[in-house]
């Protein structure tokens, strides 16, 4: 049969979209060949989201369970919300990641094994007794073998200057290659990359893009396949799109209200996991004045924050949990000199050390109540990779017309995942207003200045910086007097100045949108979820309204304060069910403030919430009434 | 931004504070020596900050008329790097204690030193706590009882110039409190040094440890026992200059002038030697005279200029940032017009639903489009075609030559009391008729019709027909009067021809 006539037989699939994920060692690759493999859908047109899902170490022992890096993509000609809940094709490159991956993987999917690597050794690493693809373990899948290693070598075997070692270093690419020829897509972005990539290293490219044709034509020039599948382009919002992850979309929303205050960009930090990438995103940009400081410790960064919003820079730190831990009693100190900074809080998966590589959101209470004393403190929440642009925009926002600290939400699910994003038209993005107030002749006989007095309309209180003349004063943590900021132990004042501080807070109230709902205006369930949790609750809440149930959902944005009319909302449906990947958080909050009967569905796995899931937990909340 | 034109004094730097430090305590003669030296810096009062930690020395930026932060314990330096990164433009002043800078804020201290942020550090060192009523301290001597040290320390202290100079220091001096014009000109130096200046000052602590600097801060004895360094000048000391500092292999000897030795067997100083800088932090009173003045001074690039440079030269290579250019630095792809036509389902839906459920919060009478004014209006504006009838019991074959004969697509089938009993339309030739019966002449089209269709009245809104048609999929709905008998017809072309009039 010639090679023609078995292409022929090939025949192509249309599906409306796919789950893949690509795992292997944490050193084989996985999450480049996932993002090459996103970059090209995204570039065809798919509505995309995916989902990296690597270990805490670097390199941990090669072949274990522990090592298996992942990564989940799910592309579509619909509109998406999530990476899916179980993926329907698995390229595996080695025994473990078939071992941890196969328990999620969809009835009757699609495996792709490298055999190569089935070897006795690997077997026993990935703590298997008998190789898989010789038993009957594997009789409810779709098995493709396929001797990886030895077709990438011979495909790769005249390439002269490098060793087998470093061919083998390329078998990813031949996988995403198998993997474009099965979905149809071109390869020509990801040759692009390559060739970008490797500009220095030729030999390198042409291991690597030979290894990706090489993949490609395997799937085109062998029978081993009878189905490719295609995917069409979605149908989204006119407009120019590329992909984004939560930490790229919060460092481009921070740069664009800093150009839009006309202000530098003051970012101190110290690195840590998930946050570090938002500090990798913004320290090539001194171009547009972005300062980054990388300080010796959570606790400086968060001081060398407040020294720079002082002397009126956009002033941001970024961190996680355990750094929000260490950075609290600055916080607090940013309250009492009542200065407009972002504080980004890139939640993973607690207590102490916790899971510094997976999701979870258990910090809202931590950023609510996490200080000593009455500490008010904005909190916002982003609810997907893209939403971290527009909400780190807001959070710059509101901290200046509200001259306090602001503390944005996110988790490791938004800042590593990512989704297309329409890009915005810069010239559209309003301008954040900054009102210095100007300098006075100090030999004029003017009134003192009054640091503390406050905007009648927002409660802030001015912002004076260092260089305007006659402006001088002293601010710090101690008990001040109102107006003055002057140091005073009367309890008087000291009550004064506490519901001053929560009254600016509240009164954002006006400057933030009304709570929005999808679905009935009333009804048997209210589902109500914050963060990055919206994807999988919004679906669950569309295949539950689509089969009859009485449900809507409201994803609340802003959590400190709380929209105006959340409250009435939550009190027009029988039940409100609340969703969160913590221990019930936002519905102790919710049942705090409004006295209303709210049912918690926790889940503390440090994964996200499927879709089936909450669909499911939806069906039982309504049919038990 | 200078626009003070009258020359400041140190009137203009005292604050309306009530100063509230012990009677006697060291702190005023800083305070006092500070603001007297802040009118000869260089700097307008309005481009000068004081940031403090926490302690006694911390209440010091309250009493300073200029800009100034009391923050938290051990973190001034940190707010001054922030300060100093934004604000490259300020001359930054540190006050802090020997327990909040070395202690718990010793780590910010080390970093902000080694990174040359310009700032001038001022270490008040009196080797207790104050504040916090007596406890040892960092620089508490081997021994030393205190209240939390009742049988005497079993510390080591550190060496705070040893450690400022290990932290690759650009700037070290020591002076003493009581010897104000000697803390004055070191005051000086600091504030002229471009990088970070660190200050060590003893200071007096006369509640808790009032006896710590005898014999340097009495003014009869200081002379006798303080070495005041000069760059380039032999390490001289007494209150005769008779005795001296050698070097005797690597370590540093007192000697007496004089019986074969001279000045020429002395160190000299040199500011910009780390080795002899070292030697000098060794030298601890009473054992050796105290080193005051100005240890090390070398000029490094600030962490500031460092910066801001590579601002000037990214902004000189790639042009000051564009918006458009950084949110468009990746794989991109374009999603034109013509394939929205499917629309975002979901988005679509959940937009209407918001927007319905905002105006009724705000309480505001529902908007209206145009669309949806020409959407309620009757049907019968539409202006219905006169519908084609054909009896039911008339044959197939008559059926169909009506519709060619009034080049229709759809027949409304009528019983003898002319009522409205089924639809026969061109679809219903091709699936029914076409192919399947042999003598078009031999069966009634009642057969092949669909029967009981649903018909609308044209009183009905617009909406309603576009509704029928949508859910049913029909393609014409017939109009009926009263009675059931058949008035007009409409197709979806008619209504589309209508709705379209709003795109215009």
């Amino acid at each position: 049969m010639s090679e023609l006539e078995a292409q022929a037989e090939v025949e192509f699939e249309e599906l409306e979209s796919v789950v893949i994920r690509f795992a292997g060692d944490s050193g084989d690759g996985m999450q480049l060949t996932g993002t090459q493999f996103t970059n090209t859908s995204a570039v065809f047109g798919n509505d995309i989201s995916t989902m990296p899902d690597f270990p805490a170490e670097i390199r941990a022992p090669a072949g274990t369970l522990a090592g298996v890096s992942g990564f989940q993509i799910n592309i579509s000609e619909r509109d998406i919300l999530t990476p899916g809940d179980a993926p329907e094709v698995l390229v595996t490159m080695n025994p473990a990641a078939l071992k941890a991956c196969l328990p999620e993987l969809e009835h009757g999917g699609t495996i792709i094994v490298n055999t190569d690597a089935f070897t006795g050794a690997n077997l026993k690493k990935a703590g298997y007794e008998e190789n898989p693809l010789d038993n009957e373990s594997l009789k409810n899948y779709q098995v493709i073998r396929i001797p990886l290693t030895t077709l990438n070598r011979e495909a790769l075997k005249d390439i002269e200057g490098i060793g087998n070692k470093e061919k083998d270093r390329s078998q990813n690419f031949f996988a995403l290659g198998l993997a474009f020829w099965m979905f149809d897509r071109p390869m020509d972005t990801t040759l692009d990359w390559l060739k970008k990539k490797f500009a220095k290293r030729p030999e390198i490219y042409e291991a690597n893009s030979r290894a990706l044709q090489a993949g490609f034509n395997f799937g085109d020039t062998t029978r081993t396949f009878q189905h490719r599948y295609r995917i069409r382009p979605a149908t989204l919002p006119p407009g120019t799109y590329r992909k984004v992850t939560g930490n790229e979309a919060v460092a481009m929303g921070l740069v664009t209200a800093a150009k839009k205050m006309g202000k530098p960009l003051f970012y101190g930090t110290y690195p840590i996991t998930p946050a570090s990438d938002i500090l990798h995103a913004l320290a090539p940009l001194r171009h547009f004045d972005v300062r980054t400081f990388q300080a010796e410790d959570e606790i400086a960064a968060m001081g060398s924050v407040i020294g720079a919003a002082f002397g009126g820079a956009l002033a941001v730190t970024g961190t996680s949990g355990p750094g929000v831990a260490l950075k609290s009693e600055a916080m607090n100190l940013a309250i009492m000199l009542e200065l407009p900074m972002v504080i980004v809080n890139v939640q993973r998966g607690g207590p102490s050390t916790g899971l510094p590589t997976k999701t979870e959101q258990a910090d809202l209470l931590q950023a609510m109540f996490g200080r000593n004393g009455e500490s008010p403190i904005v909190v916002l929440a982003p609810q997907s990779p893209a939403d971290c642009f527009d909400m780190a925009f807001e959070a710059a926002r509101l901290a200046v017309r509200s001259m306090s600290p602001v503390i944005l939400l996110s988790d490791g699910f938004l800042a590593n995942s990512s989704e297309p994003w329409q890009i915005p038209d810069p010239e559209q993005i309003p301008a954040i207003p900054v009102n210095h107030p100007h300098g006075r002749d100090p030999h004029n006989g003017d009134a003192p200045y009054l640091p503390y007095e406050r905007d009648p309309e927002t409660g802030g209180r001015p912002w004076a910086i260092p260089g305007t003349p006659g402006l001088e004063h002293r601010i710090g943590g101690l008990s001040k007097a109102p107006r003055t900021g002057n140091v005073s132990y009367d309890p008087q004042h000291n009550e004064q100045m506490f519901f001053e501080r929560r009254d600016k807070i509240a009164r954002l109230v006006k400057a933030i949108p009304a709570q929005a709902v999808y679905g009935p205006k009333s009804g048997d369930l209210l589902v109500v979820s914050w963060g990055g949790t919206f994807g999988a609750v919004r679906s669950a809440v569309q295949r539950a309204q689509a089969d009859g149930y009485s449900v809507a959902h409201a994803h609340v944005r802003y959590l400190n304060p709380f929209p105006a009319n959340l409250r009435d909302l939550l009190s027009r449906y029988r039940r409100v069910l609340v969703p969160e990947l913590n221990g019930g958080q936002l519905a102790f909050l919710l049942r705090g403030r409004f006295a209303l009967n709210v049912q918690s569905y926790p889940k503390m796995q440090a994964r996200p919430f499927k879709i089936s899931e909450v669909y499911a937990k939806i069906v039982e909340v309504i049919g038990n009434r | 931004m200078t626009t003070e034109t009258l020359p400041l004094t140190r009137q203009d730097f005292v604050s309306n504070q009530t100063v509230r430090w012990c009677p006697g305590c060291g702190d005023y003669s800083i305070l006092a020596q500070v603001q007297k030296t802040m009118p000869d810096i260089g700097f307008a009062r309005e481009d000068i900050v004081f940031i403090s930690g926490i302690g006694c020395s911390s209440r010091f930026p309250y009493y300073m008329n200029t800009y100034g932060i009391h923050s938290i314990h051990g973190r001034a330096p940190t707010l001054a790097s922030g300060l100093a990164i934004a604000r490259p433009d300020l001359s930054i002043w540190v006050v802090t204690g020997d327990g909040d800078g070395l202690s718990i804020g010793g780590n910010h201290m080390i970093h902000a030193i080694r990174r040359n942020i310009n700032l001038n550090i001022l270490l008040f060192n009196n080797r207790i706590y104050g504040l916090t009523k007596g406890q040892y301290s960092p620089t508490s001597r081997h021994g030393m009882v205190t209240k939390s040290s009742p049988m005497g320390s079993v510390e080591q202290p550190l060496n705070p110039i040893a450690l400022a100079l290990a932290s690759e220091a650009t700037f070290v001096a020591r002076s003493i409190d009581a010897h104000t014009q000697h803390l004055g000109e070191v005051l000086l130096e600091a504030a002229h040094h471009v990088g970070t200046s660190f200050v060590e000052i003893y200071q007096n602590c006369v509640i808790f440890n009032p006896n710590e600097w005898i014999g340097l801060d009495d003014r009869r004895l200081r002379d006798e026992n303080i070495l005041y360094l000069k760059h380039g000048e032999p390490m001289i000391f007494g209150k005769n200059h008779d005795k001296g500092i050698r070097l005797n292999g690597f370590m540093p000897e007192v000697v007496q002038l004089g019986n074969g030795v001279s000045e020429d067997d002395l160190l000299v100083h040199d500011e910009t030697s780390m080795q002899l800088a070292f030697i000098i932090s060794s030298m601890e009173f009473p054992h050796f005279p105290a080193p005051m003045g100005v240890i090390r001074r070398v000029q490094k690039q600030t962490y500031t200029e460092g910066l801001m440079e590579q601002v000037k030269a990214a902004q000189a290579k790639k042009g000051v940032g564009d918006l458009y250019e950084l949110y468009t630095s990746a794989d991109l792809w374009t999603v034109t017009e013509r394939e929205t036509v499917k629309g975002k389902q979901t988005g679509a839906l959940s937009l209407e639903l918001d927007d319905e459920y905002m105006d009724e919060m705000e309480q505001k009478p529902e908007e209206t489009t145009a669309m949806q004014d020409q959407l309620i209006t009757p049907i019968a504006t539409l202006q219905p075609r006169a519908p084609v009838s054909i009896d039911a019991a008339a044959s197939l074959a008559k059926a169909i030559r009506q519709m060619n004969a009034h080049r229709v697509g759809c027949l409304l089938v009528t019983d003898k009391d002319d009522r409205l009993v089924g639809i026969f339309t061109e679809k219903d030739v091709l699936m029914r008729v076409v192919g399947l019966v042999d003598d078009l002449t031999a069966v009634p089209v009642a057969n092949y019709m669909t029967p009981n269709p649903i018909a609308l009245t044209t009183s009905l809104p617009i909406a309603q027909a576009l509704y029928e048609m949508s859910i049913h999929g029909f393609r014409h709905v017939p109009l009926v009067d009263d009675d059931g008998r058949p008035e007009g017809i409409i197709s979806f072309r008619d209504v589309v021809r209508r709705l379209k009039q709003n795109f215009n």
